[in-house]
């Protein structure tokens, strides 16, 4: 896979976003483990904080969060250091994951919890944009 | 490790980032201000349970408001059965979408000058659904308060700076919905019964 302009451009995009969702995940992680009240926009965060269904296996959602993000900076950074290495499946992958993980979640918060937690939101859209940049990124190099 | 000028543009946002958290935790990790007891209950405030009591929980409410009304019979099943060692005080706060609100604030009031402001808060909650002018007036015939006393009271709005102070003092205090509970100083985000419980058990048993 070569590393075209585009595909730099896209990981740089890549990078940002994971990295802007790391920022986010662990303002969420840290409220959660200190069970203190989260700034957000409506009353949301809160029920969510406080429902069991936030905390799957006994680990807080925005922890696995803060995981997957860290791990896509990883990728993206590596990336920068060696056109050699095949990151670009893994991206897709980790970032294929993203997008079923925060599908599950949004579905739970919309059906289950009934309170939307706007920092979740805005994450799932977040890693809705990492998922199709990193699309592109594939299909760019595969060219 | 190959450092490209690309890796070190990241290594760049890295920093950039890293500086941008520990700024937020070291904002974060500022002590919560609590607020002042005297300030929170100031003389002539309406206290139920053991007023000397080190535990202190004070509710911003509104007589008309729904929440307010639901939260009622449970925080009065649980201020009864913490009698001893937790103290309960009610502050006005009347939003102003509910027009019977400051009447019943008012006629609370009113009752609070012959004793009877607890008797009064119950009897407004339990009848809320048919709040009205005709039944606070009705009510104080039900406590078996003094009608003329009474009735001079609410008709000439006696305590309508104490109202409004509480209003203000809640406003100051970033109240902004009802009801809104502070516990031993601090705001409480309850998002329901339980969940107030919950907080009020695991401060009890601290001391």
């Amino acid at each position: 896979m070569a590393r075209t302009a585009k595909t730099v451009v896209y990981n740089r995009i890549v990078f940002v976003f994971s990295l802007i969702g790391l920022v986010i995940a662990a303002y969420v992680t840290q409220s959660f483990l200190r069970q203190t009240s989260i700034v957000c926009l409506n009353s949301g965060c809160e029920i969510v904080r406080k429902s069991p269904m936030s905390y799957p296996l006994g680990i807080p959602v925005p922890a696995v969060g803060l995981a997957g993000y860290a791990f896509l900076s990883v990728l993206a950074f590596l990336r920068t250091t060696s056109s050699k290495r095949n990151l670009i499946p893994l991206i897709l992958g980790m970032s294929a994951f993203g997008v079923v993980f925060v599908s599950w979640f949004t579905y739970t918060e919309l059906f289950v919890i009934k309170a939307i937690c706007t920092w979740c939101a805005v994450s799932a859209v977040n890693m809705l944009v990492i998922f199709t940049i990193s699309l592109l990124m594939y299909k760019e190099a595969k060219k | 490790m190959n450092l490209t000028g690309e890796s070190k543009f990241f290594i760049g946002i890295i920093l950039a980032t890293v500086a941008i958290i520990i700024g937020g935790v070291f904002f974060m990790s500022k002590p919560e201000k609590l607020l002042e007891k005297s300030e929170l209950i100031p003389a002539g405030s309406q206290i139920k349970g053991n007023s000397e009591a080190s535990d202190y929980l004070v509710e911003f409410s509104d007589f008309q408001c729904p929440a307010c009304g639901a939260f009622y019979p449970q925080v009065k099943s649980l201020v009864n059965a913490n009698k001893d060692k937790l103290s309960l005080s009610y502050r006005h706060f009347p939003l102003d979408q509910h027009k019977m609100a400051v009447p019943a604030a008012l006629a609370a009031e009113a009752a609070a000058e012959q004793g009877k402001f607890w008797e009064m808060h119950d009897y407004i909650f339990e009848n809320q659904a048919g709040l009205s002018e005709e039944m606070l007036l009705s009510a104080g015939e039900k406590l078996g308060l003094d009608k003329a006393k009474y009735e001079e009271a609410y008709k000439n709005k006696k305590y309508q700076e104490k109202v409004s102070k509480d209003l203000a003092d809640g406003k100051r205090f970033s109240v902004n919905a009802t009801p809104t509970f502070f516990l031993n100083g601090k705001k409480l985000n309850p998002v329901n019964f339980d969940d107030l419980k919950r907080s009020v058990e695991e401060e009890l048993k601290k001391n």
